[in-house]
């Protein structure tokens, strides 16, 4: 089930000795024919490129309005299907702003904020955590009991405070994502080295005398990366979630900028007259998320050869 | 088992305290209540008059000590946009926050354990593959999007419930499913792994071996050995509901509860009112953590909790 149980990827077939890791073309072919096999990882896949690709090229796309574009005689259109006409696909909203427009708009602000912070929570966490794990003692305590802390002290809370503190900001938002996110990656990474330390390879290059450092930086961080990408993933959802809960709440993007979790809140006085605002903000927030959950659902099969031989027994010539 | 929860209850209060001194460092070193209660503009004179209102010219161990000996007696300060004491208003506000966490559980768990059986009963079928997909859905949608969808079906079209606030037991049954959906997408595959994993056990087999039906077997004999995780999993989730979910779910419905209350205390710049809100949503979720791992010990003494 959780990341935490399975000692995954190429240290539960790579442990013993210093055995070759398998090559990269290996690997790649191995993973584009689990790919074809899930249907949920195809899907997941599809939905990811898809929303990043359109984070990306937002501007540049064509037919697309301009978000910002104000415009009183149109506002509050109904999306096609409700009486509402192809010049605004997905109706307008309050000041007659074309919703398909900002919903591309916002997709830039609620993609980058939250890889952001995962990269930060991932980059951070992982460091404490080799660190942790392979020097022990009262470095660990110390690292594992502020994780504990964290635990208890999730991030909304800290948001709230940071936020009531300094003041609404995107650069806050990043910040409090990562760090209600870091600890994940350093329990995970500590327990894995505790598994990794006493393996064969580890042992004989510490006897060759190589430095803490590189044992730290060249044999176990290699050998963390597949397990933690997969971590880093299933974080990506909640880190989304969370993005689109702090701008729901005003505490990131201020307007006129736009993410989607601010359309919800601007949106929501007109629920009774304007439904497609909420409706199709938060519409886009739950496909991306489906999609980022359905990749870290694949990824998390992959990386557990146990249930990836039970893929491949139970579904012959699939 | 006296030993184990006295070296529990101390660990809990060491984390809230530790949390507490971090609060306390954010709102009183890097910044302070005065200079957030004041417009930007404000003078330094201003500060200094404020802040010696506030007793914030004394030294900060004095604050600090001033801060600490005020938890243990339930003081949280002033709150400086209503006049009163900040734990008073926080405390009225409570009741209304446990009663939306209480209604979320109950949807939690009596949707996910139902499904969760369900979808163990038909592993690898229609009802298995459907269970998944409901998680699946439940928790990539944002919380507060499925409550303005309640609200927009069941309020505004069908008018069945009201739109907003707490009036009695129907006004909270929008938001309970709201918060409840993603903690039981999440607890009814737990819930179907875990009886899966338990069916393949000799105990499952036997019993099924001498004519029990797999539904007898996985209500009677199986449900019990997950019952640990089911607990442990639902306090989880309550966690996550006192710190996350409650907040943004209280705006989205205009709940009298303490999420709304310490947004409300941001928009009025009144930091103590925050600073008190989060201490005791705080103090909530350690006490949850310790409540589990009691009623996890008492279900399955088996389990060591070190």
């Amino acid at each position: 089930m959780t990341v935490t149980e399975n000692p995954m990827g190429p240290a539960a077939d790579g442990g013993a000795g210093d055995a070759a890791p398998p090559e990269n073309a290996t690997v790649m072919a191995d993973l584009r024919s689990h790919l074809r096999k899930s249907k949920a990882g195809i899907s997941g896949l599809i939905i990811c490129t898809l929303f990043a690709l359109v984070a990306i090229l937002g501007p540049w796309l064509p037919f697309i309005k301009d978000p910002a574009q104000q415009s009183l005689p149109d506002k509050l259109t109904p999306p096609i299907g409700w009486g509402g006409a192809w010049s605004h696909p997905l109706g307008t909203d309050q000041l007659g702003r074309d919703i398909l427009a900002r919903l591309i708009d916002g997709a830039r602000i609620s993609l980058l904020v939250s890889l952001a912070a995962v990269i930060i929570a991932a980059v951070l966490g992982t460091a404490l955590g080799l660190i942790a794990g392979y020097i022990g003692g009262k470095i660990d305590t110390l690292i594992i009991s502020a994780a504990d802390v964290q635990m208890a002290f999730p991030g909304v809370l800290a948001g709230l405070i940071l936020v009531a503190a300094f003041g609404p900001s995107v650069w806050l938002v990043i910040v409090v994502i990562a760090i209600s996110s870091w600890m994940v990656f350093t329990r995970v990474g500590r327990g894995l080295v505790f598994t990794l330390k006493t393996s064969l390879y580890v042992e004989a290059s510490e006897l060759a005398g190589a430095s803490s450092r590189r044992i730290m930086w060249r044999h176990l961080l290699p050998n963390l990366v597949s397990s933690l990408i997969t971590l880093s993933v299933l974080e990506l959802a909640a880190a989304i979630l969370s993005e689109s809960a702090f701008a729901f709440l005003g505490f990131g993007v201020q307007p006129p900028r736009s993410s989607w979790g601010l359309m919800i809140q601007e949106g929501r006085n007109y629920i009774t007259d304007g439904w497609w605002i909420v409706t199709f903000a938060g519409m886009a927030i739950a496909i991306v998320v489906l999609g980022v959950n359905l990749l870290s659902l694949w990824l998390q099969s992959f990386n557990d050869v146990a249930e990836r031989e039970q893929i491949i027994l139970e579904r012959p010539g699939a | 088992m006296l030993r184990w929860l006295a070296k529990r209850i101390i660990a809990a209060a060491l984390v809230v305290f530790v949390v507490t001194t971090l609060v306390f460092v954010v709102t009183h070193i890097f910044t302070d209540p005065a200079t957030v209660s004041l417009p930007l503009e404000a003078t330094e004179e201003h500060r200094a008059n404020r802040r010696a209102v506030l007793g914030l010219d004394r030294p900060l161990s004095v604050q600090y000590w001033d801060f600490v000996s005020g938890l243990v007696v339930g003081d949280l300060g002033e709150s400086f946009w209503q006049s009163q004491p900040a734990s008073k208003l926080v405390f009225q506000r409570l009741p209304a926050t446990l009663k939306l966490v209480g209604g979320a559980t109950v949807v939690t768990v009596l949707l996910a354990a139902p499904m969760g059986m369900l979808a163990a009963w038909w592993e690898r079928r229609f009802a298995d593959h459907a269970v998944l997909g409901f998680s699946m859905v439940s928790i990539s949608a944002p919380p507060f999007w499925i409550g303005y969808l309640l609200i927009i079906v069941f309020a505004v079209q069908l008018g069945w419930v009201p739109t907003f606030g707490s009036s009695g037991f129907v006004s909270l049954i929008l938001p309970s499913v709201a918060i409840g959906l993603a903690s039981a997408g999440r607890l009814a595959q737990m819930t179907r792994r875990g009886i899966v994993e338990e069916l393949r056990k000799p105990y499952a087999v036997t019993a099924m071996s001498r004519g029990f039906s797999r539904s007898y077997t996985i209500v009677h004999h199986t449900f019990r050995n997950v019952a640990s995780g089911f607990v442990t999993m639902t306090g989880w989730e309550l966690t996550r509901m006192f710190t996350g979910y409650t907040v943004v779910i209280e705006v989205v419905f205009a709940w009298p509860g303490v999420g709304r209350l310490a947004i409300h205390a941001i928009e009025n710049r009144d930091l103590v009112l925050v600073q008190a809100a989060v201490v005791v949503l705080a103090t909530l979720v350690v006490v949850t953590n310790l409540l589990v791992d009691v009623a996890r010990r008492l279900i399955d003494p088996r389990v060591d909790l070190a």
